[in-house]
C-alpha cells in the first residue's frame, strides 16, 4: 500500500532503477533455468551458455523493448492511482462534509459573502477604473489636457474646461497622434409633450477616430460637416436613446431629431456602452461646430471656456513629455491677454480623472471598499480556518489512524486541501450569487450615473471569483494542513479524544482575535463614513434644498434681424419684457395653487448659476477678497427667502413694491456685513452696483450664509437685489415650495406652465436636491457599503466565535462534568466560558482599535466633518463588539452550565 | 523436421491459453509452449518476453514476484478477468481463421 502513494505524482528516479534491474533479474532467471535445462540433456556447460543464449534472441535490444513497455505501463498505472486517489478523496470529503450539514453551511455561508463581496467590488472597479470607457481603444494612452492657473493670488486652480483655440493649436503637436475636443450639455430632445431633457455630446470630427469608435449603424461626421463656425446640423444617435425614442429602428438614418427646436439629420447610431471618454451616458452626438455657439468667433476666442481636449500620446511618448509639448504650443498660440492665461501652463492627466483634475471621490472610495472587502474575505477565512482547525482538532484521532494504516502525510495534506477547495469552490458559486445581487444594487442606488451595459458577473468578474476562490481555499487549508504535519501520531493515537479536547490552541486565540480586530476595523470605517453622511445630509446650507422645486422654462433659439441672424436690441427687449411678464403670470398662477407653500424667481439661483458685477462700497477703497470668492449677486422677487428657507436675520425681505423704478435696495449676507461694516450695523449702508454712476442702493436686510454650489464651501459675501433692478445679469429661474411631497408637484406645475404659455419648448422641474446629490454620492457609496462589509464581518466573527466556543463546550463535556461533580455552580461554569470568548474578544478590540487609529488618517480625506478618532464612533463600535461577543458566548455559556455530570461521566 | 515460429499475432494468445491454467514465470511458458506443441514450435526467448509485457501492458496479465520451487526469486505471471475475456474471443477468431485456411489449402472445392 506504501509503494502506491509513492507513485502518487509521478514516476520517481528510483522506480526506473527499479524497473530496470527487474527486467535484468528475470532475463537472468531465465537464461540460468534454460542453461541447467540444456546441460540435463546432456550438453556441456559452454556449450549450454551458448545455445541459451543464441535462444534468447537479441539480448541488448530486446532488454530495452523490455524496460520500454515496462516503463510505459508503469507510467499509465501511476497515472490512473492518482486519479484514483483524488476520486477518493473527493469521495471521502463530500462524505464528511455531507454528515455534517450545519458545519459546511456555515463555513460556505461565510466564504459566499466573503467571496461575493470581493467579486462585486472588482466589478466596480473593473468598470470604474480598470477596464477603461467601453469601445475606447488603448485608453490608457488618451490624456487630458487641463490648464493650471491662479485666478485669486494663493489659490491654484486646475480645470479642463479650455477654449477651442487650444485644440487648434494642437494641431501640429509631433508628439501626440491627434488631438480632439468635445463639450456636453443638457438641451431639450423633441418638443412639447414627448419631449425631453438629454445629455448632448458635442464633439470634433476627429474625436471618434481618435478614441478608436466605429459607427453601429450608419457613421459618425465627416471633416466637411464640422467646419466651424457653422457646421452641419447632423446627429449620431447614442444607442440607448434610439432603442428608447426610435424603438431600435433600422431606418432611422436619414430621419430628423430635434434638438433644442432645431432639426437635425441623423446619420448614424453610436455602438451599445459607447460614452466618449467619461462613463457617463450621451443621447445624442452632434458635431462641435454644429452647436457652438457662445460666441460668433468661438473657434479662435480664448474668452469661451467650454470644451475639454483630449490626446492620445504616440507610442513610446510619455504625458510629461507630451505635456511639455501642449504647454509651449498654448504659449505660442495665446492671444489674450488675461493675467491668469498669461501665466497658465497646461498638463496632462488620464481622461477618467474629473474637471478639475482630482480622482474621482466615488474611485477613491471604491478603491478603499476593495480594500475592505478583502478584508472582510480575511475574517472569513480566519473563521473557516477556525472552525477547520477545532474538527481537525477533533478528528484527530481517526486521522492519526488513517497514518498508521498506511496513509501518508501527503496523502493527507492532499485530503486536507480537497476539503477546503471544495469548501471554497461551493463558496464561490454562492458568492457569484451575491456579487451579482450585491452589484445590481449598487449600481443602481449607488452610481447610477455611470453607464453599466455589462453584466454584474462577466467573464473577468467569474475569473476574479475563480482566482479568490483557489486562493482563499489554500488559505483555509494553510492551518489545517501545518497542524497535521506537525501532528504526532503516537500520542493522538494513545490519548482519547476527549482528554485535551478543551486545551487552548494559540492559532485558534490568535484567529479568533485577528477576526475581532478586523472586524472593529471596518467597523470603525463603516461608523465614520455613517456619520460622515449624517452630516453631509444634515449640512446646515442656509437653503433647504430638499424643499425647493427649480424650473427652468426654455423657448426656441428665435432667428433676430439682426447680423447673421441675430437679435437686434429692440428685439432683445422685447423678448425679455415678454418673459418678464411671463413669470409674472407663472408666479401669480403659481402662488394661487392650494399645494404650493411659496414661490418665487430668480436671477442666480443655489447649485445652479451665481453672478459677479462690478461693486463699490462708499468710505472703502477696495472690497475685501474672500478664498470662496465673490462678492456674488442674485436678482430675486419677494418671498425668496422663504420660498427657499434662507433666514432672515436682520432687517425686512423684499416686498412687491420692490421692483424696476422703485427706490433701489439690497439685501446682504451675514459675511457681507461682517466684513465690510465690523462692529456697525449694515441696515441702512450704501452700495454702488455697477457702474460708479450710480445711486446708492440701501441695505434693507440681513440674511444668513448660504451655499451657492458646493457642500464644502468657504464663506463668500453674497447680496441679493429685488428683481428688475439688476443689470447686466439674466437667465431666471423660478423657484416653488410645495407643502408636500415634490415629486407630486412636478406633474401638476408642468401643467400649469405649459398651458400659460404653449410655446414653451421644455420645462425642466427638478428638486434642487439633484443638483446637489452627485456630491453626496461618495459617502452615501462609502457608508452604505462600508456598514455592509461591517455589519458582514461583525456577522462572521459572530458566528465564528460563536461556533468555536460551542465546539470547544461539546468536546469538554467531561471536563464540565467533573468540576460540577466537585460542586462548581452553574454561574461558574456559565463564567468561565463567557470569559474564554469575552477575553479574546477584548484582545482583539483593543488591536483593531490601534489599527483603526493608525489607518483613520489615510481616510481623512474622505469624511465629512469628522474625526478619524471622533469619540462617539469609537465607543459605539466598541460596545457594539463587546454586546456581539457575549450574544456570540451565552448560549454555549448557558448550554455548557446544564451539562449533568453524571450522564457526562457516563457517557466516556 | 525443421520447427516451427509461432505466426505473428498468435504468440499472444497462446501465452494467454498457457496462463489459463495456473500462474507461471518465463521459463516455465516456454517448456509449457514446447510440450504442448510436443516439440514442433520453437518460440525465440526475446520474443515471449515481448509478448508477456505486451500483454501487461494491456492489462490481460498481471505479475508478481514470488519464489520458484527451488527457492530462486522469479516473476510469475497471471492472466486477468480481461485476458480471459481476450484468450476466449481471439482463439474463437484463430479457430475460425484456421478452419477456412485449412479447407482453401485442402482444395476442398478442387
Amino acid at each position: 500500500m506504501r509503494s502506491r502513494f509513492r507513485r502518487y505524482l509521478r514516476l520517481p528516479l528510483r522506480r526506473l532503477t527499479t524497473i530496470r534491474a527487474q527486467v535484468d533479474d528475470e532475463i537472468a532467471l531465465h537464461i540460468e533455468l534454460r542453461i541447467e535445462q540444456l546441460i540435463g540433456k546432456g550438453l556441456s556447460r559452454k556449450e549450454a551458455e551458448s545455445e541459451a543464449r543464441r535462444r534468447f534472441g537479441a539480448l541488448p535490444a530486446s532488454r530495452r523493448r523490455m524496460f520500454t513497455t515496462a516503463r510505459r505501463k508503469e507510467r499509465h498505472m501511476s497515472v490512473r492511482e492518482s486519479w484514483d486517489a483524488l476520486r477518493q478523496d473527493w469521495r471521502y470529503v463530500l462524505r464528511t462534509l455531507r454528515l455534517e450539514p450545519v458545519f459546511t453551511l456555515t463555513i460556505v455561508l461565510t466564504l459566499a459573502l466573503g467571496i461575493g463581496a470581493n467579486a462585486a467590488m472588482f466589478g466596480i472597479i473593473d468598470r470604474l477604473l480598470l477596464r477603461g470607457p467601453t469601445h475606447v481603444v488603448d485608453s490608457d494612452r488618451l490624456q487630458r489636457v487641463y490648464v493650471n492657473t491662479e485666478f485669486t493670488p494663493g489659490e491654484k486652480a486646475t480645470f479642463s474646461a479650455i477654449p477651442f483655440a487650444m485644440y487648434s493649436a494642437l494641431k501640429d503637436a509631433r508628439t501626440v497622434e491627434g488631438a480632439a475636443a468635445f463639450a456636453r450639455n443638457k438641451l431639450t430632445v423633441g418638443r412639447g409633450e414627448g419631449s425631453e431633457l438629454v445629455d448632448i455630446g458635442l464633439a470634433t470630427w476627429d474625436f471618434f477616430p481618435l478614441v478608436g469608435v466605429s459607427a453601429y449603424r450608419g457613421r459618425f461626421f465627416t471633416k466637411e460637416e464640422d467646419l466651424p463656425p457653422t457646421g452641419t446640423r447632423v446627429a449620431v444617435l447614442g444607442y440607448d436613446l434610439w432603442r428608447r425614442r426610435f424603438g431600435g429602428d433600422e431606418s432611422v438614418i436619414g430621419k430628423t431629431i430635434e434638438i433644442s427646436g432645431e432639426v437635425y439629420a441623423i446619420v448614424g447610431v453610436a455602438p451599445r456602452g459607447f460614452t466618449s471618454v467619461r462613463l457617463q451616458p450621451i443621447g445624442v452626438w452632434v458635431p462641435m461646430s454644429a452647436l457652438s455657439r457662445c460666441r460668433p468667433d468661438w473657434p479662435t476666442t480664448w474668452q469661451c471656456q467650454w470644451v475639454d481636449v483630449i490626446v492620445r500620446l504616440k507610442p513610446g511618448m510619455t504625458p510629461h513629455s507630451a505635456a511639455a509639448e501642449t504647454n509651449s504650443l498654448y504659449k505660442g498660440a495665446y492671444t489674450g491677454k488675461s493675467e491668469s492665461w498669461l501665466k497658465a501652463t497646461m498638463s496632462l492627466l488620464p481622461i477618467h480623472y474629473n474637471g478639475d483634475g482630482t480622482e474621482p471621490t466615488e474611485l477613491s472610495v471604491s478603491r478603499w471598499l476593495m480594500g475592505v472587502s478583502s478584508v472582510v474575505l480575511l475574517v472569513a477565512c480566519a473563521n473557516v480556518s477556525n472552525l477547520l482547525l477545532v474538527r481537525a482538532f477533533r478528528r484527530r484521532r481517526e486521522i492519526a489512524v488513517r497514518m498508521v494504516l498506511g496513509i501518508t502525510r501527503l496523502r493527507l495534506v492532499g485530503l486536507l486541501l480537497t476539503e477546503s477547495l471544495v469548501l471554497a469552490g461551493v463558496g464561490a458559486i454562492g458568492g457569484l450569487a451575491v456579487a451579482n445581487w450585491g452589484g445590481q444594487l449598487t449600481r443602481v442606488l449607488l452610481l447610477p450615473n455611470v453607464e453599466w451595459s455589462q453584466a454584474a458577473v462577466d467573464s473577468r468578474v467569474f475569473l476574479f471569483s475563480l482566482l479568490v476562490a483557489l486562493a482563499t481555499g489554500l488559505l483555509i487549508g494553510l492551518f489545517p494542513v501545518l497542524q497535521a504535519m506537525a501532528s504526532e501520531l503516537g500520542a493522538s493515537l494513545k490519548a482519547g479524544t476527549r482528554e485535551g479536547g478543551g486545551r487552548r490552541s494559540p492559532i485558534r486565540a490568535a484567529l479568533t482575535i485577528a477576526q475581532a480586530a478586523l472586524s472593529v476595523v471596518l467597523l470603525v470605517g463603516a461608523g465614520l463614513f455613517v456619520k460622515s453622511l449624517w452630516n453631509v445630509e444634515h449640512l446646515d446650507m442656509g437653503i433647504e434644498p430638499d424643499r425647493v422645486l427649480a424650473i427652468t422654462a426654455e423657448w426656441p433659439r428665435t432667428q433676430g434681424t439682426g447680423k447673421a441672424g441675430a437679435l437686434t436690441n429692440d428685439e432683445r427687449i422685447a423678448r425679455r419684457a415678454y418673459r418678464s411678464q411671463f413669470y409674472d403670470r407663472a408666479l401669480e398662477r403659481v402662488r394661487a395653487l392650494g399645494s404650493i407653500e411659496a414661490a418665487t424667481a430668480a436671477v442666480g439661483t443655489p447649485f445652479s448659476t451665481s453672478f459677479g458685477v462690478d461693486l463699490r462700497v462708499p468710505g472703502r477703497d477696495s472690497i475685501p477678497e474672500l478664498p470662496g470668492g465673490g462678492p456674488y449677486i442674485a436678482a430675486v422677487r419677494s418671498d425668496f427667502f422663504k420660498t427657499v428657507g434662507t433666514r432672515l436675520l436682520q432687517g425686512r425681505d423684499f416686498t412687491a413694491a420692490d421692483r424696476a423704478g422703485s427706490e433701489l435696495v439690497v439685501i446682504v449676507n451675514q459675511t457681507m456685513g461682517r466684513m465690510l461694516w465690523p462692529n456697525e450695523q449694515a441696515i441702512g449702508k450704501c452700495l454702488i452696483i455697477g457702474a460708479d454712476t450710480m445711486p446708492c442702493s440701501q441695505v434693507v436686510g440681513v440674511v444668513e450664509d448660504s451655499h451657492r454650489y458646493e457642500l464644502r464651501e468657504k464663506p463668500a459675501m453674497q447680496y441679493y437685489v429685488p428683481m428688475g433692478q439688476e443689470i447686466g445679469i439674466g437667465g431666471t429661474d423660478l423657484l416653488v415650495r410645495p407643502r408636500g411631497d415634490l415629486e407630486d408637484t412636478i406633474e401638476l406645475l408642468r401643467k400649469e406652465l405649459q398651458s400659460l404659455d404653449p410655446t414653451i419648448l421644455f420645462l425642466r422641474i427638478h428638486p434642487m436636491r439633484n443638483a446637489i446629490d452627485p456630491q453626496v454620492r461618495p459617502w452615501k457609496l462609502g457608508a452604505s457599503l462600508f456598514a455592509i462589509f461591517g455589519g458582514l464581518a461583525l456577522l462572521i466573527a459572530a458566528l465564528g466565535l460563536y461556533s468555536v466556543i460551542a465546539y470547544l463546550v461539546s468536546h469538554r463535556t467531561r471536563e464540565l462534568g467533573i468540576r460540577m461533580a466537585l460542586g462548581a455552580r452553574t454561574a461558574q461554569i456559565r463564567g468561565m466560558i463567557l470569559q474564554e470568548g469575552v477575553v479574546l474578544t477584548l484582545i482583539g478590540i483593543a488591536a483593531g482599535l490601534v489599527f483603526a487609529l493608525i489607518g483613520g488618517r489615510f481616510v481623512n480625506d474622505l469624511l465629512f466633518d469628522t474625526s478619524p478618532r471622533d469619540p462617539f464612533v469609537l465607543i459605539a463600535v466598541v460596545s457594539a463588539m463587546l454586546l456581539t461577543a457575549l450574544a456570540a458566548s451565552t448560549l454555549p455559556a448557558w448550554r455548557a452550565a446544564r451539562v449533568d455530570p453524571v450522564e457526562a461521566l457516563r457517557a466516556e | 523436421m525443421q520447427k516451427l515460429s509461432p505466426i505473428k499475432g498468435t504468440l499472444d494468445v497462446m501465452v494467454l491459453k498457457a496462463l489459463s491454467w495456473t500462474p507461471m514465470h518465463g521459463f516455465e511458458i516456454t517448456c509449457w509452449l514446447e510440450e504442448e506443441s510436443a516439440g514442433a514450435l520453437e518460440v525465440e526467448d526475446s520474443a515471449l518476453y515481448q509478448a508477456l509485457y505486451r500483454l501487461e501492458e494491456r492489462g490481460y496479465v498481471e505479475a508478481e514476484w514470488g519464489v520458484t520451487e527451488n527457492n530462486r526469486k522469479a516473476r510469475y505471471y497471471r492472466i486477468t478477468t480481461e485476458g480471459r475475456a481476450q484468450l476466449k474471443a481471439e482463439s474463437a477468431r484463430l479457430l475460425r481463421y484456421a478452419a477456412t485456411l485449412t479447407a482453401i489449402l485442402s482444395g476442398a472445392r478442387g
